[in-house]
């Protein structure tokens, strides 16, 4: 969590400094207004620093999105993560693929051709993964026979699915020609998975840990570069 | 617009401290025993001065009174669990032991996220519960033992019943 709030807090003053050095540079114009349209390709940078400072964690994500319209992007993610949990009771390790498809919706009204984002989305979900039961202790209330030691067992459970629902807000700002740093945050809601047998998914690749219920949460800290493909006017509004 | 991301940050923040590593689910069970009066065998007989120690413990589990109600814990890492019951332990002139050797099938079942895995016990049928009397005989006092349910899965109903 502290992390998280350290990647939110350089996010915003990373915006504030580029949003005002954006503004600088930006001529007024009075003719028709075009906007660019293309696919924007990025990296989780969260997910990648995470694997070199966590031990038991590996992940890599990359993230892509396409403008459909003035305020719509068709967005995607496509990513591996490999977790290692060492709960008190449970060891486990939970390796898979995920991809999360969906749109964002720019809420941001920008100045002459900036093309900065505040956007909301929503995101589908899917993940193929499996666990491996590393260790685990038998809890037992009334130990007067002495408690039992860990008990090492390896067992994997593979072939194991799950679908949610993801619900996104986040900013993207270019910093440089073509180049976007961004953060989201996500809350993700389980639809179904499907569980191991005597064991349960405690984590799942791209929808993170999961609590007791069906909900998630995620973040992610993207870099990504624009890659222009046509160019649209801007129609104009209608007088009210 | 800024509200709407207001609340879904914070949303955020307060599942992430969310607290689930505290057990609170039922786990291992303990056999449940009821005592019941054999002269009239649907009525609960409170024991008295009932030392019950586990063969092989230096300490009792506990001395029993004023209950018809007793929990035993079932050894984990093996399929028999031996208990000695002493009634009237108090008095060295009414005391009365006797030996009761419990054989079942363990099975390891997942609970939960905090509290790993539990030990479910299925006693042996027939011969799930066999009854002795003391090394140096003093005569049984348990008259008769019926096994109520073979299955201890849980501890919110009786598994033996004793007539004495």
């Amino acid at each position: 969590m502290k992390l998280m709030l350290k990647y939110f807090f350089n996010g915003c003053i990373l915006l504030a400094f580029f949003g005002g050095f954006a503004q600088e540079t930006k001529k007024d114009s009075a003719v028709a207004k075009t906007e660019r349209y293309g696919i924007r390709l990025g990296v989780d940078l969260f997910k990648l620093t995470r694997s070199f400072y966590e031990k038991d964690y590996r992940g890599i994500e990359i993230t892509g999105d396409y403008r459909l319209t003035r305020k719509y992007y068709l967005a995607a993610e496509i990513g591996n993560e490999s977790k290692t949990v060492d709960d008190v009771q449970l060891n486990f390790t939970t390796k898979g693929s995920y991809i999360r498809v969906g749109f964002d919706y720019n809420a941001y009204e920008n100045w002459l051709d900036m093309e900065n984002q505040i956007y909301v989305g929503l995101r589908y979900g899917f993940s193929s993964f499996s666990q491996t039961l590393n260790s685990y202790s038998i809890y037992n209330p009334n130990p007067y026979f002495g408690q039992q030691d860990l008990i090492t067992s390896g067992e994997k459970f593979t072939g194991l699915t799950a679908h949610w629902a993801e619900v996104v807000a986040g900013v993207k700002a270019e910093i440089f020609n073509n180049l976007y740093v961004g953060f989201s945050f996500r809350l993700n809601r389980m639809f179904s998975q499907k569980q191991p047998n005597n064991f349960e998914n405690l984590y799942i690749p791209g929808f993170h840990r999961t609590y007791n219920g069906d909900f998630g949460v995620g973040f992610n800290y993207t870099v990504s570069y624009f890659i222009p493909l046509y160019k649209s006017a801007v129609k104009q509004k209608k007088k009210e | 617009m800024k509200k709407i991301i207001f609340l879904l940050a914070l949303t955020f923040f307060i599942n992430g401290c969310e607290k689930d590593d505290i057990c609170t689910d039922e786990t291992t069970p303990r056999l449940i025993i009821e005592f019941y009066d054999i002269t009239n065998p649907s009525v609960l007989k409170n024991v008295t001065s009932l030392k019950v120690t586990g063969v092989g413990q230096t300490d009792a589990l506990d001395t029993f009174s004023g209950v018809s109600k007793i929990e035993l814990p079932l050894k984990l890492d093996s399929d028999t669990t031996q208990y000695s019951f002493v009634l009237n332990s108090s008095s060295s002139s009414l005391l009365n032991e006797d030996f009761l050797e419990f054989n079942y099938v363990r099975n390891t079942v997942y609970v939960s996220r905090a509290c790993g895995y539990k030990t479910v016990f299925e006693l042996d049928n027939p011969s799930g519960i066999s009854l002795t009397d003391a090394t140096t005989p003093d005569g049984l006092w348990m008259q008769n033992i019926v096994i109520n349910t073979h299955s201890i899965t849980t501890e919110n109903e009786t598994h033996v019943k004793v007539f004495f």
